[in-house]
């Protein structure tokens, strides 16, 4: 067997969230297959924890790299696109001829938000000559907030098998296919967006109301507010 | 209207100058942000702008100056050169933090599940700045800045420009849609 190494780079600023669970199983289950896998975290190069003249180093080995993402604000989060930017400026000649992959996931329970994200990616990936293999994408990560995938019943079987299937396809160097985004597309009907949405208020009101704020201070419009800095 | 820009050049190009150009000579009012220049955290997903402190990043940086133009304010125009199909990161780093333009609940508006807006519906011109980008990044920049739009409740505009397109072109392409553009 070929033996592959991955670098997985989580995007969240939060590291022991939803893409840090996510890039987790799939280190796991890369091991599981005799592949080598690695996690590092983006906002440790950004806040400058860690030197990002030492990825070229760390990148140097590996044969594949896969970003495990947020969606925020409808693409990439700010810190992603900083570390792509300094990337293809800087290591565009040491990841020339890698393979890259993503794996995105947001708040709102819709894949189909993840499709600029993921397109930005594969742009990343061509600008700096490496091979797409595709990407994934998964809506209601907001929910699942860093529980791991195995204690997620039904739901999180389903999403190790999509990248159980996904792996299958990267690291014999294959695109991803459609097949493991149909185990993670679980669409909410839009007939049900209404309740959803009085359940989610009902929710964040009273989580509000249990720390002293009301609706009206939930609501305020600050910045239209005489107030000190 | 008043006018919020967000200039997300490091360095003084052509539309900075015909947007400048243009305003002056409709005797605009606007507010101009540099944000090479501005001190912006980055969003760290704390949540504290949704219940602990309603609509304000906890963090200190150069936000509250950006925000107390946006809240009165009816458009605000984003410019930025094209990145991976997306947008550079200097504007990255202030849109991130707009999210506190939206309130931490959800409705629906048209099939779309949606959180409402704080300061009521505004508009959304975004000037992109095509470098040598690859076929399709216009439209995946197009499609981004109509999600953005719609993740608001506001109205929006796309506008995508080259290096080699004339100052003239540029500015009469901004009158045109800052025309059109008006607050939903
Ligand atoms: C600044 C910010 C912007 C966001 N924008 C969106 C968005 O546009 N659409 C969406 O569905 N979720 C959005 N989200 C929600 C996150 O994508 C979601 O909570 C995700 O699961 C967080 O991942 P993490 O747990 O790995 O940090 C946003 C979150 C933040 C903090």
């Amino acid at each position: 067997m070929n033996r592959k190494r991955l670098l997985l780079l989580n995007g969240s600023p939060r590291k022991a969230k939803t893409s840090y669970v996510f890039a987790r199983t799939i280190k796991h289950l890369a091991e599981k297959k005799g592949h080598k896998a690695e996690i590092i975290h983006i906002i440790e190069y950004f806040d400058e924890e860690k030197h990002f003249d030492a990825l070229k180093d760390i990148i140097l080995p590996q044969d594949i790299l896969g970003l495990i993402t947020p969606l925020y604000v409808d693409t990439l989060p700010y810190p992603v696109i900083w570390f792509l930017e300094k990337l293809s400026c800087d290591l565009a000649g040491e990841l020339k001829g890698k393979e890259f992959f993503a794996v995105a996931q947001c708040g709102f329970p819709d894949a189909d938000l993840l499709h600029p994200l993921l397109e930005s990616c594969r742009y990343f990936a061509k600008a700096v000559e490496m091979r797409w293999l595709g990407g994934l994408g998964y809506g209601g990560g907001a929910l699942i907030d860093g529980t791991p995938l195995e204690k997620l019943g039904r739901k999180g079987k389903k999403i190790i098998s999509a990248f159980t299937s996904a792996l299958d396809d990267i690291v014999e160097g294959k695109n991803i296919s459609p097949s493991a985004q149909g185990l993670l597309t679980a669409k909410i009907p839009k007939i049900l967006y209404r309740p959803l949405a009085a359940f989610l208020n009902y929710r964040k009101k009273r989580e509000a109301y249990l720390q002293g704020v009301s609706d009206a201070d939930l609501t305020r419009k600050t910045y239209l507010e005489n107030y000190k800095l | 209207m008043s006018l919020v820009i967000l200039d997300a050049f490091d360095t003084e190009n052509l539309i900075e100058k015909a947007l400048k150009n243009l305003l002056q000579k409709r005797g605009e009012t606007f507010f101009y942000f540099k944000l090479k220049e501005m001190k912006i955290l980055a969003c760290r997903s704390c949540g504290a702008c949704e219940i602990k402190s309603p609509g304000k990043c906890v963090f200190h940086d150069d936000m509250p100056e950006i925000m107390r133009a946006i809240a009165p304010g009816s458009l605000i125009l984003m410019l930025t050169p094209v990145r991976f199909g997306g947008y550079s990161s200097q504007l990255k780093k202030v849109l991130d933090k707009l999210m506190i333009l939206v309130l931490p609940l959800y409705t629906v508006e048209d099939g779309h599940l949606l959180h409402p807006p704080r300061y009521g519906k505004k508009s959304l011109l975004v000037i992109g700045l095509t470098g040598q980008n690859l076929p399709g990044e216009e439209e995946n920049f197009r499609l981004l800045a109509a999600r953005n739009a719609l993740n608001m409740q506001f109205t929006h505009k796309t506008l995508l420009f080259t290096p080699t397109d004339p100052m003239v072109k540029i500015e009469q392409e901004i009158d045109r849609v800052l025309c059109e553009v008006k607050p939903g």
